[in-house]
């Protein structure tokens, strides 16, 4: 496949196993640098699963296998997850990924925005705090939380967990946020600021969504892709 | 019908509750009343001063007080035995071991749990009695061998409980920690074991107990009724439990059975306190390990 310069993700010739099952099938896709990409299709196809290739998620659950390649360009170096050319960690916090539910750690606000700061071995306080506030700004949830840092973050709102993990996921400034179905626990007011500010991130990196609503499909992403029946078009 | 059904098993259900409640109230009353009267500064210290006995200046000969410092020796010295061994078994178990190997230890540790305590005990004298005859002749049934004996005794317990509340943490909580960047000690560290302190805190509480309580493998692995204060880990001691038993049996008087009731609300007591103990520091090592991460 030929690769453009604007390309963020190249997917070539990706199959995914559970034991016997075959959940993907010979899939090819690139995803563009700096755009949302939505990826729909039918319960069960192995949309989540697709998202979990890229930062290697797949890699934790027993009995799972890839085959095929896929490339990320990760500043101007190209990785390969599967081939496992860059260390998990590293990877992960450069492909971070949000998940349907909200799943803040109970823990602190601040505790949870610190949290892979300090699994990254950062220990300066003030470099810390800095971009805490910042990745909370961005999520729109700076004003709502500054006075209640210490709190638990198990006493927000659904739709201020939703971003606190986002905000979270962009503490360590990513280049790839994969979100899978970021809104579907969401009531349709706390969705449209989540939508918004997944808009707002285009500037900072490359998103891959997946979503059942065909709806916000059209309102956020610049492509949209179906997975059904193993295989992933454009639509 | 259903409904009529339905009514029953919670009207069963509610009596079956009561019952419980009512024989607890009614267990722990019996011992109140039998034994509240006893209770006193001569049960615990006999003729001799608190204060110097308390300061190890004086012995104790005719008081509880060595039973009580033989117990809290014995169920610290179990536990620190016990507890790390049985709560790096669970974690490997859940997070590191394959399938095999969880099949295979994990009958080990059933098997492990249902050996009838006197068995144990009975290692732990022929244990005691081999170190005797092999290694060195001051070695013999002694507070170690009696806490070396309960640690075994108690691992399944630590073990299984370690196990599965990691195995039972949510899919979400499990990769929470992995999509932000940590390897898995740190996960296992920050986020899993923090999650599952609650589990694991009961599986250790439940073992605290077991060893305040256990009578026969103490018999067997060294406690006497007169040895006083233990004054190192190879000597014999007296616990609690075996004194309870040994005036249940050898009592000449109503006075001395009554000492013995005494004697069982203070190892009420006793575990209540080490149940408490074990529930703060579970409550501080919650909030160090989850908002200090």
């Amino acid at each position: 496949m030929l690769i453009k310069t604007k390309d963020k993700i190249i997917v070539n010739g990706v199959s995914f196993f559970y034991g016997r099952n075959q959940v993907l099938d010979n899939i090819h896709a690139s995803f563009a640098e700096g755009a949302i990409t939505a990826i729909t299709g039918p319960s069960g196809q192995g949309k989540s699963t697709l998202l979990g290739l890229f930062n290697c998620m797949w890699d934790e659950i027993p009995g799972a296998r890839c085959t095929g390649t896929i490339r990320i360009r990760l500043g101007d170096m190209w990785v390969s997850p599967l081939k496992k050319d860059i260390p998990m960690p590293l990877l992960r916090r450069k492909v971070a990924m949000i998940f349907q539910e909200p799943n803040p750690l109970p823990m602190s606000i601040a505790g949870n925005m610190a949290f892979p700061l300090k699994l990254a071995g950062v220990r300066d306080k003030s470099f810390i705090e800095e971009k805490v506030q910042k990745a909370l700004a961005q999520a729109f949830l700076w004003e709502e939380v500054k006075d209640r840092l210490e709190k638990s973050a198990l006493d927000l709102s659904g739709g201020q967990k939703q971003r606190l993990c986002i905000a979270r996921a962009l503490v360590l400034e990513p280049e790839v946020l994969l979100c899978d179905e970021p809104t579907s626990s969401l009531d349709k007011k706390a969705a449209g600021i989540i939508e918004d500010f997944l808009v707002s991130l285009k500037a900072k990196c490359t998103l891959l969504v997946v979503s059942h609503y065909m709806d916000q499909m059209r309102r956020i992403a610049d492509k949209v892709m179906l997975l059904q029946d193993q295989g992933l078009s454009q639509i | 019908m259903q409904g009529f059904a339905e009514k029953a098993v919670v009207v069963f259900s509610w009596i079956m509750t009561i019952l419980l409640c009512l024989f607890v109230f009614l267990f722990i009353g019996y011992l109140l009343i039998q034994g509240l009267p006893s209770l006193g500064r001569e049960l615990i210290f006999g003729q001799a001063d608190p204060l110097q006995a308390l300061l190890g200046r004086a012995r104790v000969f005719d008081g509880i007080f060595p039973a009580i410092v033989g117990t809290l020796c014995l169920v610290e010295l179990s536990a620190t035995l016990a507890v790390p061994v049985g709560v790096c078994s669970g974690i490997y178990l859940a997070e590191y071991a394959g399938p095999g190997m969880k099949k295979l230890s994990g009958m080990f540790f059933d098997i492990l749990a249902g050996i009838p305590s006197i068995v144990i005990g009975l290692f732990g004298f022929s244990l005691a009695v081999f170190l005797h005859n092999h290694f060195d002749d001051r070695i013999g049934p002694c507070l170690l061998i009696s806490s070396l004996s309960l640690a075994i005794l108690v691992l399944p317990y630590i073990v299984r409980s370690t196990q599965i509340s990691l195995e039972e943490l949510s899919p979400g909580i499990r990769r929470t920690g992995l999509a932000l960047g940590a390897n898995k000690l740190q996960n296992i560290t920050y986020v899993l074991i923090p999650n599952a302190l609650s589990g694991i805190s009961s599986g250790i509480i439940l073992a605290v107990g077991r060893c305040a309580e256990d009578t026969a493998v103490m018999l067997l692995t060294g406690v006497v009724a007169t040895a006083g204060v233990p004054s190192s880990l190879l000597s014999q001691y007296e616990a609690l439990p075996f004194y309870i038993y040994y005036i249940s049996n050898q009592y000449t008087n109503p006075e001395e059975l009554a000492g013995g009731y005494g004697a069982s609300l203070i190892l009420l007591g006793v575990c209540a306190f080490l149940f408490m103990l074990a529930y703060g520091m579970k409550k501080h090592l919650s909030y160090w390990t989850l908002y200090r991460a």
